[in-house]
């Protein structure tokens, strides 16, 4: 819905933004840690587990770390840095073009290869997690190169597909993927939408911080509040 | 502090000037605005009735409060004027007896200041979005102009010739740009996502267009490879020295390539809202360190730290959508025009008198310091003029 004209109040700025009162002692990482690695291991810890039995790695978005970290271009070079010292992988979640997923690549392997226990996938998706993930930063391969560089055949990229490990893009390019991470994306989509419905109804569209967090979370939203607040501040789906 | 540093000062203290107003003869928005290049003085402005206005920006009333007034306009009861509204006006950049004017009535004209008379006019197929004419060239005299038509016309303001078109896009062009520092290089953002840097002397397509992945296949989707934006390109700036190049896009995204090689930077200025259809006329600053950027953003100006990404601040002062703005170089000011039909004025808040004579120079330095951010109350107890 776009106004033709914007209030005045718009104009003269009376709306305070009062979002942003984490500074009043209410929340302790707003603290700007300097370092990036800490940060995601913070918000890793906000991811809930055992909602997924423990079969998915912990992740994060990319976007996440720009709630708390200010300078967007510094976070975006750090994360580049630990995905080329192949500490951390970055996977494209499909559900929007600039949503990127993190995953620590030690929590990836095993969490993968737990889930590849007594299956007869098991050694290509070994063979692939070997093989690929230390040389190549991609986040999606093309056929050529799965058949030329990495030699893999073509039914051993089928047993890929299968075991939920590369997701097909097009004819001939597949995405690097999470294994089970179906549930992971609705049950994100599904509490996204059901806490900027929060944010929305509230007088005014606007919450404070420490507020929203403490208020009773419907049904829909599977995930700490926290996560959902660190996601859409900073997809900027709100503004702080 | 060195002289790029107190520019950049004055840049942060940008507030909505209480003592200067720019007469309102505009009764629709205002999608264009253009201050000459030779004296900082005049300033062009087009808007979407069609009319275009000349102001005066200086103040010689001896006054605080001013308004700068319009010292000529092309108006509706004007037999020249356009039919439709004027979607970009430009000065000739080697003195004011002259300016260039498209418009959505499908023409170009040439105007004479003195008599307000078209010289010459170019009739096109589409609607016009941009034209553009190199700040810096002597050795063509090109107009580049953006239609509807995804193919781009090179008009000759010597001899009226149009012959000379550039082929490559596949949609509408919204925006056309020359270099500040080569003065054969023209850069132009289309609808299909796309930004193309040209060489006019060769005979051949672009030089090269820019890709948002530097290459990086896996990073897009598959119809993303090669385009500058997930959505239309609808603005394009050069920083002054020509090095760097900005687009916005209708993806809400700005960017910033370097215009040499064509590679993303990959500074990342969060979301920067982007609704606009046609072209979006953003500002970067000059001789700041650092420079900024100022984008209209809603009803607002967006101030962007122009190599961090980092949002500075928001301008506000606006009653609707903001559609251009241009930074006045010399004195580190703003002019934003919006549909409101209002042109404002942003200074920085450290002047505190805005009188354009000599000998007030004591008044700049000690009446401004109360005001003034702690962080730079150095800057000005050395008297910089």
């Amino acid at each position: 819905m776009n106004r033709k004209r914007a209030l005045i109040s718009d104009t003269f700025n009376l709306k305070k933004r009062r979002k942003g009162s984490e500074k009043f002692g209410a929340g302790n990482d707003k603290d700007e840690p300097k370092d990036i690695k800490s940060t995601l291991e913070y918000l890793m810890t906000l991811f809930p587990r055992k909602l997924f039995n423990d079969t998915l790695p912990q992740v994060v978005l990319k976007h996440q770390l720009y709630s708390i970290h200010n300078d967007k271009t510094l976070v975006d070079k750090e994360v580049n840095k630990l995905r080329e010292c192949g500490e951390l992988l970055m996977f494209q979640l499909g559900f929007d073009s600039e949503a990127f997923g993190l995953v620590f690549t030690s929590d990836y392997k095993t969490k993968v290869l737990a889930g590849e226990e007594g299956k007869g996938t098991r050694t290509t998706v070994e063979k692939f997690l070997e093989k690929v993930l230390p040389s190549c930063t991609d986040l999606s391969f093309s056929k050529d190169k799965m058949l030329k560089v990495f030699l893999f055949t073509d039914s051993e990229i089928t047993q890929l597909v299968k075991s939920g490990v590369l997701t097909v893009r097009e004819a001939g390019s597949w995405w690097l993927s999470i294994p089970n991470s179906g549930k992971f994306t609705k049950y994100f989509i599904q509490g996204r939408k059901a806490v900027l419905g929060m944010v929305r109804k509230s007088k005014y569209g606007e919450v404070l911080q420490a507020d929203l967090e403490e208020r009773r979370t419907t049904s829909q939203v599977k995930f700490p509040l926290r996560y959902h607040v660190h996601d859409i501040v900073g997809a900027e789906l709100v503004e702080r | 502090m060195s002289a790029a540093d107190t520019r950049a000062a004055r840049v942060l203290s940008l507030t909505l000037d209480p003592d200067r107003d720019v007469d309102r003869i505009h009764g629709n928005g205002i999608n264009t605005i253009d201050i000459e290049a030779v004296e900082g003085r005049y300033m062009l402005s087009g808007g979407a009735d069609g009319v275009i206005v000349i102001y005066d920006l200086e103040n010689y009333s001896g006054k605080l409060q001013y308004t700068c007034k319009a010292v000529c306009t092309v108006g509706r009861s004007s037999r020249h004027v356009h039919k439709f509204s004027v979607e970009t006006v430009q000065w000739y950049p080697f003195d004011t007896g002259m300016f260039v004017s498209s418009s959505f009535d499908k023409t170009m004209k040439v105007w004479d200041t003195e008599t307000l008379k078209p010289a010459e006019v170019f009739q096109f197929e589409g609607n016009v979005y941009s034209h553009h004419l190199s700040p810096i060239a002597r050795k063509h005299s090109l107009v580049a102009v953006g239609t509807n038509n995804p193919k781009i016309q090179l008009c000759d303001l010597k001899s009226g010739s149009r012959i000379h078109v550039l082929q490559g896009h596949r949609a509408e062009v919204l925006s056309v740009r020359w270099s500040p520092r080569y003065e054969h290089i023209l850069a132009t953002a289309s609808a299909d996502s796309k930004v193309n840097v040209w060489d006019v002397r060769r005979a051949s397509g672009s030089l090269f267009t820019l890709d948002q992945h530097n290459g990086e296949k896996s990073k897009a989707s598959a119809e993303a490879v090669n385009t500058a934006h997930n959505g239309r390109v609808n603005g394009l700036c050069f920083t002054s020295d020509g090095l760097y190049l900005l687009t916005t896009g209708t993806d809400d995204r700005m960017r910033l390539w370097n215009s040499a090689s064509g590679e993303n930077t990959l500074v990342n200025y969060g979301k920067v809202c982007n609704e606009s259809r046609k072209k979006l006329q953003f500002a970067v600053s000059r001789g700041c360190s650092p420079d900024f950027v100022f984008v209209p953003c809603g009803s607002s100006v967006a101030v962007y730290a122009l190599h961090t990404g980092e949002l500075v601040t928001m301008l506000r002062g606006h009653y609707n959508n903001v559609d251009c703005c241009e930074f006045h170089q010399d004195h580190q000011e703003l002019y934003s025009g919006g549909k409101d039909s209002n042109i404002l004025a942003w200074v920085p808040v450290l002047r505190t008198a805005d009188v354009e004579d000599e000998s007030n120079n004591d008044n700049k330095g000690a009446a401004g310091l109360s005001a003034v951010n702690p962080a730079f109350q150095d800057a000005w107890s050395s008297d910089e003029d």
